[in-house]
């Protein structure tokens, strides 16, 4: 780009238009008048202290006692659900409407009620209970999903494809 | 400090993983607490979000490729698990994410861990109306004193674009404060 103007003979330093968006952007960042400095949150004393050894406990704890979930959230929904048709059927057993069945509920009722009310249940919980090995993903699914759009998912999103042990027919 | 490249050797290796995980600890225990802080604001949920940070690490370190820099991965772990906490909590209280903002901000007053005074407090009130990304670019450059460069790799967003983001948080915290006074 030519650095003279193309009538007036002005001209400008070298390289001006090149820095001028960081220059501005810089100056304008660094404008914070009148701010504290110091945002006054303060830490109970000690608490770095034995934190590093509080943490190894917690790891080991849940090491042996967990099953690793790379993601554990598309069984949430599989979990609440099975929670929710023991509830349902229990409490109907109980009332005697035998006319009345979980078929009767909407999925969306179902979905927004686990949407809306917390179980209360951690990960690790949900993971302790969750009979993983009757589950297909396309139980929890809206529409089907086949193995080539996984395998893709899963490599984009897995950051170690082999720990999964995926038994692929080629 | 020993350097990252071993550090990350050994925290993949069994018979060295628990020395280098405490290590690892113990050099980023605080800066990590002071990022989960100043996002969630209270100091027992922020314990409870650093410790699930460092279990997080730990669980997938050895799926940590080296494309980022380790602390930079740490960091995005940390918001991601900071951020989670607190959409978590506002669905389990019922309440807008917005609304949560502000009630954290208001419960700092009654908070034996925050001793800010006046003007303390409603730059904290003034940055829990920011949004979210607006929020932690302020948090990162301003009390973190992060480089640029370094919040680019957290957030994973160009330099222009988070210059342009902390000026605009700047502006609007500045409005704020002036229409309190």
């Amino acid at each position: 780009m030519s650095e003279k103007s193309k009538n007036s003979g002005f001209r400008t330093p070298k390289g001006y238009f090149e820095h001028f968006t960081d220059d501005l952007l810089d100056k304008m960042s660094k404008e914070t008048s009148g701010l504290p400095k110091k945002d006054g949150l303060k830490v109970p004393e000690g608490y770095f202290d034995n934190l590093d050894k509080k943490i190894l406990k917690k790891v080991t704890e849940k090491e042996s006692k967990v099953i690793r979930l790379k993601s554990y959230k598309k069984y949430f929904l599989a979990a609440a659900s099975v929670a929710a048709i023991l509830i349902l059927v229990l409490s109907i057993q109980e009332r005697g409407q035998s006319s009345f069945t979980f078929d009767d509920l909407a999925r969306t009722d179902i979905e927004n009620y686990l949407e809306e009310n917390e179980l209360g249940l951690s990960s690790y919980e949900l993971a302790e209970v969750l009979l993983t090995e009757e589950l297909e993903v396309n139980d929890i699914l809206n529409s089907e999903l086949d193995d080539e759009n996984i395998i893709d998912y899963l490599e984009d999103n897995i950051d170690d494809i082999d720990e999964l042990n995926l038994e692929i027919d080629e | 400090m020993i350097a990252e490249k071993t550090l990350i050797e050994n925290l993949k290796q069994k018979d060295t993983q628990a020395k280098a995980f405490e290590v690892l600890i113990n050099t980023y225990k605080e800066r990590l607490y002071w990022h989960i802080r100043r996002i969630v604001l209270d100091h027992n949920d922020t314990d409870d979000v650093l410790q699930n940070t460092f279990i997080k690490v730990f669980r997938n370190i050895d799926g940590f490729k080296g494309n980022s820099k380790l602390y930079s991965w740490m960091y995005r772990i940390a918001t991601n698990e900071a951020l989670s906490f607190l959409k978590a909590k506002s669905r389990k209280l019922g309440v807008s994410n917005d609304e949560l903002q502000e009630r954290m901000a208001n419960n700092l007053q009654a908070d034996v861990y925050f001793e800010g005074d006046e003007i303390q407090l409603q730059l904290q009130k003034a940055i829990a109306l920011l949004p979210e990304k607006q929020k932690l670019v302020f948090n990162m450059k301003y009390f973190e004193e992060l480089k640029y460069e370094e919040i680019s790799e957290i957030l994973e967003t160009s330099v222009g674009g988070l210059k342009a983001t902390y000026h605009l948080a700047v502006k609007k915290i500045e409005a704020s404060l002036k229409q309190e006074q």
